[in-house]
């Protein structure tokens, strides 16, 4: 049960590593941040994260790669993204290879909650 | 005494008789019968009416009865039958002796021979009515003709041939021989005149003397020869040829009389000779004149249809001015592009109808500099025309010193209304291609701004709900909250250092770096930009220094600099009417290794407190600019280590320039106050790279 109130941010960008698990932990759940997918794959939380909050464009490994990756290891972490790109085709990709929702920064945080919300019912 | 008397009667010179008063002679003296070989009995009565010619008889009877009938004194002229046969012209006078009651007892006559004077009035009237036919340009066959006819009436019996030297085929032809058998001209026509001496005629063009063959049978010149086989054959015994020759001395061609008798001309024979060469000579040089002038008529006629038709063609129209006289002449097709009626004198006044009324005034300084400074002249402008329609015209003139070394222009003018039409939608639609390659780039930065910016923004707003939360909760986690305002502070400040970090996107392109030459790229610059200046009426003076050290960089970019500078001071410069549109352009070189380039107008000038702000991206003072033109130029004056500036003048205008390192001298050590910044590298490689 306490996996499940994990909730994991990976995101190369440091204002959103500081600022979303403040909040996250305001909606009472647990957070903690990553600044890149290969931190977060050799990070013993992998096996305990409830919830992964995954940003689409980071230098190295991308949050699709790291969605491929997750999925290639079978682990069934539900996924929201967030991108600050206002590109169309990369949310339809994600949410077709199984993400619960795609968020466009800047983004409200009841959008935030709602999406959390749904992906801890996924998991 | 009546015999002595008789005597003295017979032997006079004259001709004397007497008649009774019915008319009938009853006496001729013996001039008469020595004269016409008729005796006095058959004479006597009416007998001597048969030694009359058979022209005059006519007229000669019925005034010899309206004399008798008046019974006054007469005279009259008749032609009278000489023994051997020729006619001689006389005058006959007639006188009645009446007695005391008036009744006429007796008629005397005298016959005097004038027939010399006669001859002479003769030839006199046909060399009057030869000349006027000359002179009133009849045709040559017809003058020539008549000139034949001339000499075959006045000495009977002959034959006349005129000979035409053909210059082009130095070949003969005859030009009048009417009484000869065709024949014998036949066989002459075509002949060299340079060749054979084939004939007289052929030896008096080529010695340029008149040739007498009195006896064609026995003279040993042509003696067995064609000519001779000819002229026997056509019944002519005899010909006395003369070169009709021009007033030069040239030989025309030949007047010949043949005879069917041998023998030679008399005096008053080559005397007629020499008045009918003579004339001919006068016709034939006449006729050749005509011939030449018409032709160089033609000649010329054709060649200004040809001009007009090529004036036509290319829409272009060629002018004189004459610049004391003030006096324009034009071409049709001037007056075709002007529209004006081609019978109306042109005049400045009738020009300035059509001048289009926004370059009136500066059409009249044209003028002005043009009729002070006489330089050659190249300049496009506008006509209106009544219907309000524009015509552009391209004219170019040469100066040049005409008669009394006073000025003239020489010129074209050219209707290039179509190609200006189409120029200006070229540039319509360049321009506008222009500013969707600007909308286009700036679109494909948007992405990029956009997610520059939303990744603070979206820190923003999630540290500005953890806020909010944190003061919600009870009781409010005061700390917490301004921790996230403080973050939401800084990522703030975040989101406008992305926009600073922004510029460094324009800075990403390689760039080339050479050595070259800042006055010839400038000069190219404004020779790519001529006709936008000219179209401005922008008049440039380039001050380029000479001996201009190499500069190094990227031509094309710099070169996108000075033309920025050069177009946005022809723009500064639209509204200037009082005085000329001066764009003054000045390299040199500055202290510390630097090569200058300015740009002046004499423009609006921009106001010296936004002097920082014109550099700026998307600032413009322009109503329809983007504002893009002088960042970009201070961007790439960035990467070239230079400095871009600005400079308001006291009076109207503003100069922009800018200084960029000039070529280092290879081997020479760096000086210790040189920038560090300075280029490492006089050549290749790429600077600038942000």
């Amino acid at each position: 049960m306490t996996n499940r109130s994990l909730v994991v941010v990976v995101d190369d960008d440091e204002s959103v590593r500081e600022s979303l698990p403040h909040l996250l932990r305001e909606f009472g759940f647990v957070a903690h941040a990553f600044s890149s997918a290969e931190e977060f794959l050799a990070s013993e939380l992998l096996g305990r994260t409830g919830c992964l909050i995954l940003d689409v464009a980071m230098p190295g490994m991308t949050g699709p790669d790291l969605q491929d990756e997750l999925s290639r290891r079978r682990y069934a972490i539900p996924i929201v993204f967030i991108t600050a790109h206002e590109d169309e085709a990369v949310p339809r990709r994600v949410l077709d290879a199984g993400a619960v929702e795609c968020l466009f920064k800047p983004f409200s945080g009841r959008a935030l909650r709602e999406a959390v919300n749904t992906a801890l019912r996924a998991g | 005494m009546q015999d002595e008397f008789r005597e003295a009667i017979d032997t006079i010179p004259v001709i004397v008789w007497s008649a009774l008063p019915d008319g009938s002679v009853d006496f001729l003296n013996r001039r008469w019968c020595d004269y016409t070989g008729i005796s006095v009995d058959r004479a006597s009565g009416s007998g001597w009416l048969s030694a009359l010619h058979p022209g005059d008889r006519p007229h000669v009877t019925a005034l010899w009865r309206s004399l008798l009938a008046s019974r006054e004194a007469g005279e009259l002229e008749a032609r009278l039958q000489r023994a051997d046969g020729t006619f001689r012209w006389f005058a006959i006078h007639v006188v009645p002796v009446c007695d005391e009651s008036g009744r006429v007892v007796k008629w005397y006559g005298q016959n005097t021979d004038i027939d010399d004077r006669k001859r002479t009035e003769t030839l006199l009237a046909g060399e009057k009515r030869l000349l006027e036919m000359v002179a009133l340009g009849a045709e040559l066959p017809s003058v020539l003709d008549a000139l034949c006819s001339f000499v075959d009436e006045a000495s009977s019996g002959c034959h006349c041939s005129i000979l035409l030297v053909e210059s082009q085929s130095a070949t003969v032809r005859h030009a009048a021989a009417s009484s000869l058998p065709p024949d014998f001209t036949g066989a002459i026509d075509g002949r060299s005149v340079s060749v054979p001496y084939w004939g007289p005629c052929a030896v008096a063009i080529a010695h340029r003397t008149p040739v007498i063959v009195d006896d064609i049978g026995h003279d040993t010149r042509w003696a067995g020869s064609e000519w001779c086989q000819l002229a026997l054959g056509a019944g002519l015994r005899s010909c006395w040829t003369t070169p009709i020759l021009s007033q030069a001395g040239d030989p025309l061609g030949t007047f010949a009389i043949y005879h069917h008798q041998a023998g030679s001309p008399t005096p008053l024979q080559m005397d007629l000779i020499e008045q009918v060469t003579h004339i001919a000579s006068i016709a034939v040089e006449r006729e050749r004149d005509v011939t030449r002038r018409r032709h160089v008529e033609n000649d010329l006629r054709r060649s200004e249809a040809l001009l007009a038709e090529a004036q036509r063609l290319s829409a272009t129209g060629s002018f004189v001015w004459r610049v004391p006289q003030g006096e324009i002449v034009w071409s049709e097709q001037v007056y075709r592009i002007y529209e004006i009626d081609p019978a109306l004198p042109v005049t400045f006044e009738l020009v300035g109808t059509r001048i289009h009324p926004d370059e009136a005034a500066w059409f009249q300084e044209l003028l002005g500099r043009a009729s002070a400074e006489g330089r050659d002249l190249e300049f496009e402008h506008r006509l209106q025309m009544p219907d309000q329609s524009v015509k552009y015209l391209h004219v170019v003139a040469h100066a040049a010193r005409g008669a009394g070394d006073q000025l003239e222009y020489i010129g074209a003018v050219q209707d290039v209304t179509e190609r200006r039409r189409s120029e200006d939608a070229l540039s319509k639609l360049r321009s506008e291609l222009t500013h969707i390659a600007r909308v286009t780039t700036l679109g494909a930065l948007t992405a990029s701004i956009a997610h520059e910016v939303n990744q603070p923004l979206s820190g923003i707003i999630t540290n500005a709900s953890t806020s909010l939360l944190m003061l919600d909760n009870d009781p409010p986690n005061i700390a917490g909250a301004l921790e996230s305002a403080e973050r939401t502070i800084r990522d703030a400040n975040r989101a406008s250092q992305v926009l600073a970090r922004l510029r460094t996107l324009f800075r990403k392109t390689a760039t080339l770096s050479e050595p070259f030459d800042l006055n010839e790229a400038a000069r190219e610059v404004l020779a790519l930009s001529e006709r936008e200046l000219q179209r401005a009426r922008v008049v440039v003076r380039a001050e380029l220094a000479a001996d201009l050290p190499a500069v190094v960089g990227d031509r094309v970019q710099l070169q996108q600099v000075v033309l920025n500078l050069v177009l946005n001071a022809a723009e500064a410069m639209g509204l200037v009417e009082d005085r000329p549109r001066l764009l003054v352009i000045q390299t040199g070189q500055e202290d510390g290794d630097r090569i200058r380039l300015t740009v002046r107008d004499c423009g609006a000038g921009f106001d010296p407190r936004l002097a920082n702000r014109i550099f700026e991206t998307f600032y413009t003072t322009k109503p329809d600019g983007m504002g893009v033109g002088l960042s970009i130029s201070r961007s790439i004056i960035d990467r070239h280590q230079g400095r871009l500036w600005a400079e308001h003048h006291d009076g109207p205008g503003a100069t922009f320039g800018f200084s960029i390192p000039r070529l280092p001298v290879l081997g020479r050590a760096r000086k210790p106050d040189d920038p560090p910044n300075a280029p490492r590298s006089p050549v290749g490689g790429a600077i600038g790279e942000a």
